[in-house]
């Protein structure tokens, strides 16, 4: 499932059948390389956080959980949904100190929530790489690059 | 040694943690006193207004250091400048200044004033050893006003006034950064193996000043 798709998705409970949301963020965790909780817009109430073990389906059109009752407000996810830990366009670095491109896309597992891979300009990086989601900078562990023809390989040093 | 660095460009290279917050900018480059190795980096903020933060990360914690960041795990590694400033020598101010140093041999000729400190990183976990400065010729060498690179021993005596380099070293001069790795480590085996293969006359060289491996 690709955090791009996954945007405007309503969330439905199957209890009621009302649409209590619709999909605006995707909060990924990335110290556990995880999406832990949907935040949600158009919502009934003043909570708009759907925790990632509430959700009974991700389906192909729609995600539906149990009931109406389940969204939830929680310091952690608000403080995920802002800017400095949003990762969609923002520049990735390695531990080494390369810049290897933007993000624009994240593709993650919709069974469990695991982050499969980051989605850059060129590359695709191995979502178990992921460290941390910054104010600066998206930051992962190298890997070895497989360039597209006519690309220099990013993870050799440059020539000085 | 798989990277070369000039110092110079070291400087306002951000400083980023694991969790991706930038803390700072690299200001300065702390070398151990016998101007040998990099030490430490001194910090500063970001930004156009932004001052010293006087803090530092010691070299140990460096994870990465790459053309884009130097990575450090987390902010925690920061300490206070005091704390790796006090044996060592920085490249501009506060003990003692690398560039503008004058060079000289161990004979007693002046080979030029440094401009730039050349960092070779041998890999992952590596120490960063000073491996050559960026001089501008003295007139005498006859090489023109073009700056050269000169490789340097492990270590080498520096005062903050003067770095004095064996006389071997002016026969290694190059100006070619991509060829000077191999530059340094033909000079540094032949420092340990000297077995009359250099010449030791002074007035001999700077009459015809030769660069052995760089060309």
């Amino acid at each position: 499932m690709r955090y791009t798709e996954t945007i405007g998705r309503h969330v439905v409970s199957t209890s009621t059948a009302v649409t209590i949301g619709v999909i605006e963020n995707v909060l990924v965790e990335p110290v556990e390389q995880r999406v832990v909780a949907l935040a949600l817009g158009k919502t009934a109430g003043s909570h708009r956080m759907l925790p990632w073990g509430q959700i009974a389906a991700f389906g192909a059109d729609a995600v539906t959980v149990a009931g109406d009752d389940v969204l939830v407000t929680d310091g952690r996810l608000t403080a995920l949904d802002g800017k400095d830990h949003a990762i969609l366009g923002k520049q990735v670095l390695t531990t080494e100190g390369y810049r290897v491109g933007s993000v624009s896309d994240v593709e993650f597992d919709a069974a469990d929530g695991h982050v499969l891979s980051l989605l850059l300009d060129t590359y695709q990086w191995d979502g178990r790489l992921l460290l941390g989601v910054g104010s600066y900078a998206v930051m992962v562990r190298p890997q070895q690059i497989q360039a597209p023809e006519g690309l220099a390989p990013a993870s050799q040093p440059r020539p000085y | 040694m798989s990277t070369l660095l000039r110092a110079s460009e070291l400087a306002k290279l951000p400083v980023v943690t694991f969790a991706g917050e930038a803390v700072g900018q690299i200001k300065d480059i702390v070398y151990a006193a016998d101007g040998g190795q990099v030490n430490a980096f001194t910090l500063a903020g970001r930004g156009l207004f932004a001052g010293p933060l006087n803090t530092a990360v010691p070299w140990k914690d460096v994870v990465g250091l790459g053309p884009d960041a130097m990575v450090i795990e987390s902010e925690k590694v920061v300490v206070p400048t005091g704390d790796v400033l006090a044996p060592a020598t920085t490249s501009s101010g506060g003990g003692g200044n690398v560039l503008r140093s004058r060079v000289l041999t161990d004979q007693g000729t002046a080979l030029g004033v440094v401009n730039d400190v050349i960092i070779g990183i041998a890999g992952q976990g590596a120490q960063a050893d000073v491996i050559g400065y960026e001089i501008e010729p003295a007139e005498t060498l006859g090489r023109g006003r073009q700056r050269l690179l000169i490789p340097l021993p492990d270590t080498l005596a520096a005062s903050g006034e003067n770095l004095v380099v064996p006389a071997a070293a002016s026969q290694y001069l190059t100006d070619d950064l991509a060829r000077f790795g191999s530059v340094v480590d033909s000079f540094r085996s032949q420092l340990s193996a000297p077995t009359g293969a250099a010449s030791n006359n002074p007035a001999q060289r700077s009459a015809a000043p030769t660069s052995a491996a760089g060309q």
